[in-house]
């Protein structure tokens, strides 16, 4: 589909974080409120601004937590916008919602937000199993958890593609390398070399611990509108230049690998051509990355290398810092903290604004200021996903 | 050939779509749902067909041979019951007849497993479940 006639006609106009990491005695709900409050703040507008507020799913109440649902966010940071709503599951609706609502004029600002208290409330992510019965017919295999179906997936590309724990442990090493320039980040000050990813346990082979993203208490929020009414907000804009959306709803292990329409595949297809750009012209990716393998299937399907590449391309050196393909330039979900889609959106955004401090690229030797930087969201497994294209400039 | 086990991992949670299937394990049948008006397999089952929408459906039995598309070796018990049950394979496989289903691969080492590697299936009769598993198809 032409998307172009919405090509820059939205804006990110404020970024809302919170404190991250381990963050005790906190509701999920609570951390929705203060990165709603904090990208409110950026944007410099008050919450009675907000025309629908979107929250990321939900998983189960954990903690002593009553469920979180948008009534509880809306309730607690006291206000009834017109539209409210919450995903279910991992289903990436948010970003084309937020574009139509914005263009066509139903709401002003749109806010999107996450929040849990995972790390301190020790989340399960195996929801084939609820007290000890299976929610499923998959459990009669011991197929349990969310890490198993991503790691069908890699394995088959480490067999039809020749990639594996040594391609992933350079993800891993990459994002590691810029956490330790983000004080932010979950694992800033706890450097990862080499024997460090393979002294990881095995959790599902192919995948060790360190192949999966920990779980972080913590918010996230940004805040959309319109590119004209971005215009002389209290911080610069960045433009949604290219947007694509997906789905490849099957059971999990229904995906194939060498799928052409692929969720990831068809999404930046379409935000390519809208933005109108090829991929030299990106300058940095922020990728969904739950696994070290998701970078990699991702940057695949996006066409920035040929299956069979995977060694060759992904280097520590060129996703880490001073390389020439940065990639999750926070620490990621992997190293900085788990926000679901907002982890990358955020940096892409505070990236081109030039915020990001010693990881700002531009000011981290031998990298330049980025003007285009693509940006990923990946739900459910491979099932949903959507790319956004942003830019500094207005063109 | 059967394998016996006393203990499976957990007995399924059984819909209407799948009830089918499951009553088919319990007799040792890998009965596969296929739509009347198209001629489509698929796993798992379901009311409509994802194909044409037809609602005239048909169980076939399958020969229960295929081949694997994908493989992993649970290290982790992501339940205290499985302490004693790592590591075991689950893998995806391709039957013969063109339609994937969600497996166990038993009698093997992982280093002898690959995607495609052809298998056939045994049935796993545990305390309160049965459920179809693979093995590796011995050289003719």
């Amino acid at each position: 589909m032409d998307l172009s006639h919405l090509k820059n006609k939205i804006a990110v106009v404020g970024v809302g974080y919170t404190p991250q990491g381990k963050v005790p005695g906190r509701t999920a709900a609570s951390f929705h409120v203060e990165a709603v409050k904090n990208a409110l703040a950026d944007a410099g507008l008050t919450k009675e601004d907000i025309g629908a507020l979107v929250l990321y799913r939900h998983f189960d109440a954990i903690g002593g937590d009553y469920e979180t649902t948008a009534f509880t966010v809306a309730e607690q940071l006291g206000v009834s916008p017109t539209l409210i709503s919450q995903e279910h599951q991992c289903t990436r609706g948010w970003l084309f919602n937020a574009v139509g609502l914005l263009t066509a004029g139903l709401v002003n600002y749109v806010v999107i937000s996450y929040g849990d208290n995972s790390r301190s409330g020790r989340r399960s992510f195996v929801k084939e199993l609820s007290g000890g019965k299976a929610t499923d017919e998959l459990a009669a295999y011991g197929d349990l958890s969310t890490m198993a179906k991503y790691a069908m997936l890699a394995r088959r590309a480490m067999e039809k593609y020749g990639t594996g724990p040594h391609v992933w442990k350079e993800i891993s090493i990459a994002q590691r390398r810029w956490a330790q320039l983000n004080p932010m980040a979950g694992m800033y000050g706890k450097p990862l070399d080499e024997a460090g990813y393979y002294a990881a346990n095995l959790v599902v082979d192919p995948f060790r611990l360190l192949d999966a993203t920990p779980s972080s208490d913590g918010g996230r929020a940004v805040v959309l509108t319109t590119a004209e009414r971005a215009k002389g907000m209290k911080n610069p804009p960045v433009y949604l230049r290219g947007i694509g959306s997906a789905n490849r709803p099957v059971s999990p292990f229904r995906l194939c690998l060498e799928d052409e329409n692929s969720a990831a595949r068809v999404s930046s297809r379409e935000a390519f051509a809208m933005a109108g750009i090829t991929h030299r012209d990106v300058d940095a990716c922020e990728l969904y990355d739950c696994f070290t393998y998701t970078v990699e299937a991702t940057l695949r399907d996006y066409g920035f290398f040929k299956p069979g590449e995977e060694g060759s391309f992904l280097s520590a050196e060129r996703l880490g810092p001073s390389g020439d393909f940065p990639v999750n330039t926070s620490g990621g979900m992997l190293s900085e903290g788990y926000f679901m889609g907002l982890t990358p959106l955020a940096e892409a955004v505070m990236q081109l604004r030039g915020a990001c401090g010693e990881r700002q690229l531009g000011a981290v030797s031998g990298t330049k200021q980025p003007e285009i930087i693509v940006c990923s969201d990946n739900g459910g497994v491979f099932q949903s996903h959507v790319t956004l294209v942003l830019s500094r400039e207005e063109r | 050939m059967d394998t016996k086990q006393s203990r499976g991992f957990f007995a399924p949670r059984i819909s209407a779509d799948t009830a089918d299937f499951w009553r088919g394990c319990a007799e040792h049948k890998l009965l596969i749902q296929r739509c009347k008006s198209c001629g489509k397999l698929r796993w798992p089952a379901g009311h409509f067909c994802d194909s044409c929408l037809g609602e005239d459906t048909e169980l076939c039995e399958m020969s229960g041979r295929g081949t694997v598309y994908a493989w992993e070796v649970f290290h982790k018990p992501f339940h205290p019951s499985l302490e004693d049950k790592v590591p075991y394979i689950v893998a995806e496989i391709d039957l013969e007849e063109g339609v994937r289903i969600l497996s166990n691969l038993e009698g093997c080492e992982p280093s002898e497993v690959r995607c495609g590697s052809a298998v056939e299936l045994v049935w796993r009769d545990c305390e309160d479940y049965t459920s179809p598993v693979f093995v590796l198809k011995k050289a003719e």
